[in-house]
């Protein structure tokens, strides 16, 4: 199951909001990745990976996850990402 | 992405800039002083004209005007961050060195700067630099590692084991 998030934090996905993002992540009960469009999709709970696909405020990502679950951990994360984390 | 790591031997970290190291309880963030990013430590630069330096020998993977990730030879990555909330300088300050995606050795510089101008700014130059994606035994291990008080860049910093 994939879904499509619009980053909301002006800075993108640096290192303070890629940290909430991946504590997030890693406390899910399935495992996510996350890609920018088109893109090799990266362990969403790596903040390493996740650093280094320097996503920038207002870009498209593409979170995925399969099983029992999915949809509200992706609901729960397409959430977050849509809040401005750098407040 | 490979994210796996192989544990080769413990990674030296040398202090990216001269300062004072100081816990990363002590940053002004809560995120970095709660270890939300990932343990290490931070440094409370000198302030006037400095160079960053690499932390590690590696590849420097990611380079922004206020922060750089370099990763080990064993994958392992390391995260410099030039002051808090210095990406909302837009870049304005920060000289880059080296070029992102280049082999740099510890040591080498990376990114020139001036910490009292990031002061003078009101935001603090206090840099975290973390070890990302360490596991709980090696959060541990590091904590007890750091050498706090003075240091030169080049200097050892923490041990990840």
């Amino acid at each position: 199951m994939q879904r499509t998030v619009t980053v909301a934090s002006r800075v993108g996905l640096h290192a303070r909001p890629a940290a909430v993002f991946v504590k997030a992540t890693s406390a899910a009960s399935l495992p996510v990745t996350i890609a920018k469009a088109g893109k090799e999709p990266v362990s969403a709970r790596s903040i390493l990976a996740v650093l280094g696909l320097d996503v920038r405020g207002g870009e498209d990502v593409v979170l995925e996850t399969e099983g029992d679950g999915a949809e509200t951990i992706l609901d729960k994360l397409a959430e977050l990402l849509t809040e401005d984390l750098e407040g | 992405m490979n994210t796996r790591i192989v544990r080769a031997r413990p990674l030296p970290v040398v202090a990216p800039v001269t300062g004072r190291a100081i816990a990363l309880a002590d940053v002004p963030d809560a995120v970095f002083a709660q270890n939300m990013v990932g343990p290490g430590a931070a440094i409370d630069p000198a302030r006037g004209p400095g160079v960053v330096v690499s932390p590690v020998s590696g590849i420097l993977v990611k380079l922004k005007p206020h922060a750089f990730v370099v990763t080990a030879e064993d994958g392992r990555g390391v995260l410099v961050h030039l002051g808090i909330d210095t990406v909302n300088l837009d870049g304005g300050g920060f000289v880059l060195l080296a070029e992102e995606g280049s082999v740099v050795p510890a040591g080498t510089p990376v990114i020139r700067w001036n910490p009292a101008e990031v002061e003078a700014a009101g935001l603090s130059p206090v840099c975290p630099v973390i070890a990302l994606d360490a596991d709980l035994t090696a959060v541990r291990a590091l904590a007890g590692s750091v050498a706090l008080g003075a240091v030169s860049a080049g200097d050892r910093l923490f041990t990840w084991a």
